[in-house]
């Protein structure tokens, strides 16, 4: 007990928090994270990497991690679980085809224990596009009810109009900060 | 045009006093009534690490001043890290201050000149608009290609003085790199605000404003590059 304590007040004392944004190619990530960061959307090209963002936030100092989503690179990701307090999962709503294995691949991605603990936030982006699913549609197609001890919210967001980014991730680092910061 | 590139990206956060946004962060505070003589000092240490097989974090975070050559050469980088763009934008505006990439090299507001003195790309020399030192909130990007072989635990060190006088120390872990990768950090910071007289000398004293970026790989010093900066106080 004593031991958590000094390890969460010597958290709470740097106040980060580190966020992972995952999701299968073309979700949208990169374009979440920079229309977050008011940065320039218009010229975006597949990650082949990562995507790093440091940045104050409501007294939080948020290292953000967008990390590509190519079937190539899906393999790297467990070298950046380390340390996350909070999942960012994109789905694009309108890859109806694909929502299958984005089911899987985050199914498997929460199975892993060093994100057992870390927040999961469900971005249903593309909705400013004709055809999208509901975030409703989206969280019964990746049967998100089903998860036993996670902390999640999943909500529709449009990465290009820049709609309830600032809610979700809002969201999420309320739900990280009364879980990390008090005690 | 491609040793710019190389040593382009490494003057995040300019002027800052020190910074905490890294995910290992040491807060230098600039420190003058020192005992003992930091020239002699730093040049001992200097001396001792030259000589020494391979260098660490710990090693160049004692160091209190700039040092006066590169603590590896460049074959120590056998990571094939090379460094494509770097950008710096100033959140309250939007605008892109200062960017320049390869292989388009396009400079806006300040200039980068290569001095061609042997330092193999690892050097460059910005030339800022004295406003520069007045902005508010800054994002200052990085892009970095990786060659064929992973790299583990990627970190940054990078100490800005002015004179002997530390402006801030910058420390951040990227970890891993993907092999081939193409990545990219931007660090958005409150720009400090530095002393008034402070600034009035780094404006007087053009390149007297240097920094060392140092760049490990599992420990080891694989990277070292300089820059010297100018604020000159022309009307924008």
């Amino acid at each position: 007990m004593g031991l958590m304590n000094i390890l969460k007040k010597l958290k709470e004392k740097e106040r980060e928090i580190r966020l992972l944004v995952l999701g299968l190619d073309n979700a949208g990530k990169t374009t979440i994270v920079k229309k977050f960061n008011n940065d320039d959307i218009n010229d975006i090209s597949p990650t082949l990497g990562f995507n790093i963002y440091t940045l104050d936030h409501k007294n939080f100092k948020l290292n953000v991690w967008d990390i590509g989503g190519q079937t190539s690179l899906r393999a790297y990701w467990r070298n950046y679980f380390e340390n996350t307090d909070g999942l960012i999962w994109v789905v694009d709503s309108v890859d109806k085809l694909r929502l299958s294995d984005c089911a899987k691949s985050l199914h498997l991605l929460l199975q892993e224990e060093r994100l057992l603990g870390a927040s999961l936030l469900v971005f249903a982006n593309k909705q400013d596009l004709p055809g999208a699913l509901s975030a409703q549609q989206i969280e019964n197609f990746l049967d998100l009810k089903s998860l036993k001890n996670r902390h999640y919210m999943i909500i529709g967001c449009s990465g290009h109009s820049g709609e309830n980014l600032l809610e979700g991730i809002d969201w999420l680092i309320e739900d990280i900060s009364t879980r990390i910061f008090t005690f | 045009m491609g040793s710019v590139m190389k040593s382009s990206g490494l003057t995040l956060n300019h002027k800052k006093k020190h910074s905490t946004f890294g995910r290992r962060v040491r807060k230098d505070i600039a420190t003058s009534g020192q005992s003992t003589d930091p020239d002699s000092v730093n040049n001992n240490l200097e001396q001792e690490l030259a000589v020494k097989e391979s260098i660490s974090p710990d090693d160049v975070v004692k160091l209190n001043k700039i040092t006066e050559g590169y603590l590896c050469p460049l074959e120590a980088n056998t990571y094939d890290i090379e460094f494509t763009r770097f950008k710096i934008r100033d959140m309250e505006t939007g605008t892109v201050l200062f960017e320049i990439s390869k292989p388009s090299d396009a400079v806006d507001e300040g200039s980068l000149d290569d001095t061609e003195d042997g330092h193999d790309g690892r050097f460059v020399r910005y030339q800022f608009n004295s406003q520069f030192l007045k902005l508010k909130t800054v994002g200052a990007t990085v892009e970095f290609t990786v060659g064929e072989k992973p790299v583990n635990n990627f970190r940054m060190i990078e100490k800005h003085f002015f004179r002997d006088v530390l402006l801030k120390t910058f420390d951040f872990e990227f970890g891993f790199c993907i092999p081939n990768s193409k990545n990219s950090c931007e660090h958005i910071y409150e720009f400090p605000t530095l002393p008034v007289d402070l600034c009035e000398e780094m404006i007087r004293n053009p390149y007297e404003t240097r920094s060392d970026s140092f760049y490990f790989v599992d420990n080891k010093l694989i990277m070292h590059n300089k820059a010297d900066y100018a604020y000159t106080e022309t009307p924008s």
